[in-house]
């Protein structure tokens, strides 16, 4: 049987017209989310330096190529746009992926025959998107506006039906504050670094899709077979158990080591928001398309102030870090935050919870003033974390400044973010791990050499602590890479430990840009449950190719780079792919200090070690060192010889 | 009395996850489309609860194992023996 048909949905705004095509014959249209798209952004749509909030941005939203099918954990649906994010002093902004799961949204979109959704423009007044398999409108969406995510959400599956699936964004994306995402279904978040404001841009307060079609594969019994054994091998899995009644909530144990933020002793940590609050807590455990562990949440607060409040998604380890942070010891205060955000306003609550901690301890330090707050005294209290929340959400007076990120705030007061005491920040984005806490290990990496700073969607079993060498090995041989690259990863050296960081993470960034083209969930390749030789039999069967995992690896290789090639005629380069400074400083914690350690903690990692193996990295990309930029030969080896120009002209004439 | 399996349904045990429905359609057509199985997910709005209904009279249990009960591993579609000739219990 040939490859099942995909098609282009093309959405100008502006003038309200459609245009739906199929991808060419031929085309790789696994990749269609990353390469070609990518391509077409650069080529067709997006023209370097445009303003993100300006109609000249695109969206571009492609449902993996598993997506539907009942391989276990396939929901993920890919998002790629200009962020908003002010990424730098001159004001660039970095053109990034981003992915989300959830019930209904991805499913629809393949049963819709929409496997690119590619949006332009801006609508003269607010509208959504409606997709209802051929037929695609805009429908006038008025009186949406100004109204929260979880409303809009059950207003729209009543008025579409039931398997519709829905982004929606909430009243900080309509007031483009520069951090605001999108929610997915209720319960699945998209766009951390400003989705949300660009659909705000656009006058697009919602997508709702239905399909009725059928989701193909090439070799229906050949992929049926692999999909078994692979849901036989989950359900092997010891710590299913446990997971499956917590989802998100089950990570305690790990996680109030690897992001500990140092402020409380970790005992008080865990009374305070551990296990025990997570389990009076959760009220259901939601499953995403297929999935057989199962990690979103729908939880109630019981007691307090919030008694009785409902809300979707998973807000323990958020509120968790936040709430040390914050010095607010009642963690029900702190769900509510999470709450607002997914339900209502649709800010990002990483950005605008660390922003207050931020601001407020500069206040008390005096750097400051009441002045500059426009009369706000900034006291550490919750009342007014939720003041200076709601104000960032509005826009109001210096809720502004906050809305704009953490760039707009040294600029306006010379306040700089990589004074900041938790986690560190690149490219204008706060980090969510602190690689103190965690151990430089290969996701702390991906922070600084992705174009878009973010945790999501790239853990493998690196992401735990203490894996042997052995099963990391295992996972990185299962990604068929060549024994030369396996030597250069597993070489010990001084700099790096038992395995090369930055050698690793170019492989570990190519086969997780595989894992989302294909719409698989990070969950199982960070628990070591699917490997990159099970991604290429089912993506074989599925697609009627016969590729090796090499081949496949090679493909998100081409992704990276063409990732990185929009980026640089943005202007980015090795300058921006820097390390946090927080990172260097140890961590003076009740537990004792803590520095950034290699993975088995055997020594302290430095600036030099991280550049060394930051040079490492863009070796085994082919990049060039100094610059971070694509060199054109290994574009040719790609097929991608239609870049080496811009690449070539950014060495040689230092444009970057 | 005649012995049979039952199917049956416990819709609290739902998780909404579909792969009951894309088991069933996989089962009879090869694809994978949720509209061609013979389960419906409901969905309840405001909660976002889901529970799956059977229509009893298009489903064939696929001859006694039934591909949904398979699929599902949450335990809201199991098999159980009794005593009584009926194909779908539901229990809420």
């Amino acid at each position: 049987m040939t490859r099942p048909t995909s098609w282009i949905v093309h959405v100008d705004l502006s003038t309200g017209t459609i245009q739906r095509e199929p991808v060419e014959q031929g085309i790789n249209s696994a990749f269609l989310g990353g390469r070609r798209v990518g391509k077409k952004i650069i080529a067709d749509h997006l023209k370097p330096g445009v303003d993100p909030l300006s109609p000249d941005n695109v969206i571009s939203i492609n449902p993996g190529v598993l997506v539907g099918t009942l391989t276990p954990g396939s929901p993920k649906t890919t998002a790629i746009t200009k962020f908003p994010t002010i990424a730098a002093d001159d004001g660039k902004h970095y053109i990034g992926s981003c992915t989300t799961g959830g019930r209904y949204l991805g499913i629809a979109l393949k049963r819709a025959g929409c496997h690119h959704l590619l949006i332009t423009g801006k609508a003269p007044s607010p509208v959504y998107l409606r997709i209802r398999n051929e037929a695609v409108d805009l429908v006038d969406a008025q009186n949406f506006w100004g109204q929260g995510i979880e409303g809009v959400t059950n207003q729209l599956v009543r008025r579409e039906g039931p398997e519709t699936g829905v982004v929606v964004i909430g009243t900080a994306g309509e007031n483009l504050v520069r951090h605001a995402l999108t929610i997915v279904d209720k319960t699945n978040s998209l766009g951390r670094g400003g989705l949300g404001a660009v659909m705000g841009s656009k006058n697009l307060k919602a997508i709702a899709v239905n399909g009725t079609g059928d989701v193909e594969v090439a070799q229906p019994e050949a992929f049926m077979e692999t999909s078994e054994a692979l849901r036989n091998r989950v359900l092997q899995w010891p710590r299913r158990e446990h997971w499956i009644k917590l989802g998100l909530a089950a990570g305690w144990d790990t996680f109030k080591h690897t992001q500990y933020p140092g402020i409380w002793p970790k005992d008080k940590w865990d009374e305070l928001y551990g296990e025990k609050t997570r389990m009076e807590t959760v009220e259901e455990v939601i499953a995403c398309n297929s999935c057989l562990l199962s990690c979103r949440l729908k939880w109630m607060t019981k007691g307090g102030e919030y008694d009785g409040e409902i809300g979707f998604g998973s807000p323990f380890s958020k509120s968790a870090t936040s709430g040390m942070l914050l010095g607010v010891e009642d963690f029900r205060k702190m769900i509510h935050l999470v709450a607002d955000g997914n339900s209502k306003t649709g800010m990002d609550f990483y950005t605008a919870t660390r922003m207050i901690d931020f601001v407020t301890t500069m206040y008390e330090e005096g750097r400051l003033t009441k002045q500059d707050t426009g009369g706000l005294e900034l006291s550490r209290d919750y009342e007014t974390y939720l003041k200076l929340y709601n104000m960032t959400v509005n826009r109001e007076g210096f809720g502004d400044v906050l809305a704009d990120g953490w760039l707009r705030l040294k600029k306006e007061f010379g306040l700089d973010p990589q004074e900041y005491w938790y986690a560190g920040i690149c490219k204008g984005v706060d980090f969510i791990y602190d690689a103190r806490a965690s151990n430089f290990h290969p996701l702390m990496m991906t922070f600084f050499t992705r174009p878009r700073p973010h945790h999501g969607g790239s853990h493998t079993r690196t992401n735990s602590r203490n894996k042997t060498i052995e099963e990391i090995r295992e996972q990185v041989e299962r990604w068929g890479i060549s024994k030369d690259a396996m030597d250069r990863i597993f070489t010990e050296a001084p700099y790096t430990g038992k395995f090369n960081v930055g050698r690793y993470t170019r492989y570990m960034e190519d086969m997780m840009r595989v894992k989302n083209a294909l719409g698989l969930c990070t969950i199982y390749t960070y628990q070591g449950l699917i490997f990159g030789d099970d991604m290429t039999q089912l993506y074989n069967a599925a697609s009627g190719e016969n590729l090796s995992p090499g081949e496949l690896v090679e493909h998100g290789e081409r992704v990276s780079n063409i990732a990185k090639i929009v980026n640089v005629r943005e202007g980015f380069s090795r300058k921006d792919d820097e390390v946090p400074a927080l990172w260097f400083r140890p961590m003076e914690s009740p537990e004792g200090r803590i520095e950034m350690k290699d993975y088995y903690q055997t020594k302290t990692i430095t600036k030099e070690d991280v550049d060394r193996l930051l040079n490492d990295y863009y070796e085994e990309r082919g990049w060039n060192p100094e610059r971070g930029v694509p060199e054109p030969q290994r574009l040719r080896q790609l097929g991608l010889g239609e870049y080496a120009d811009t690449t070539d002209r950014a060495n040689k004439h230092r444009l970057v | 009395m005649e012995h049979k399996e039952h199917l049956v349904v416990d819709v609290t045990k739902c998780r909404g996850c579909r792969s009951c429905q894309l088991a069933c359609s996989f089962a009879k057509f090869k694809v994978f489309n949720p509209a061609r199985s013979v389960i419906l997910l409901e969905r309840e709005v405001e909660t976002g609860h889901t529970a799956p209904m059977i229509c009893p009279i298009a489903c064939d249990l696929c001859q006694g194992d039934p591909a949904c009960v398979r699929a599902c591993r949450y335990g809201a579609l199991t098999r159980e023996s009794q005593g009584e000739a009926c194909k779908i219990i539901v229990r809420c």
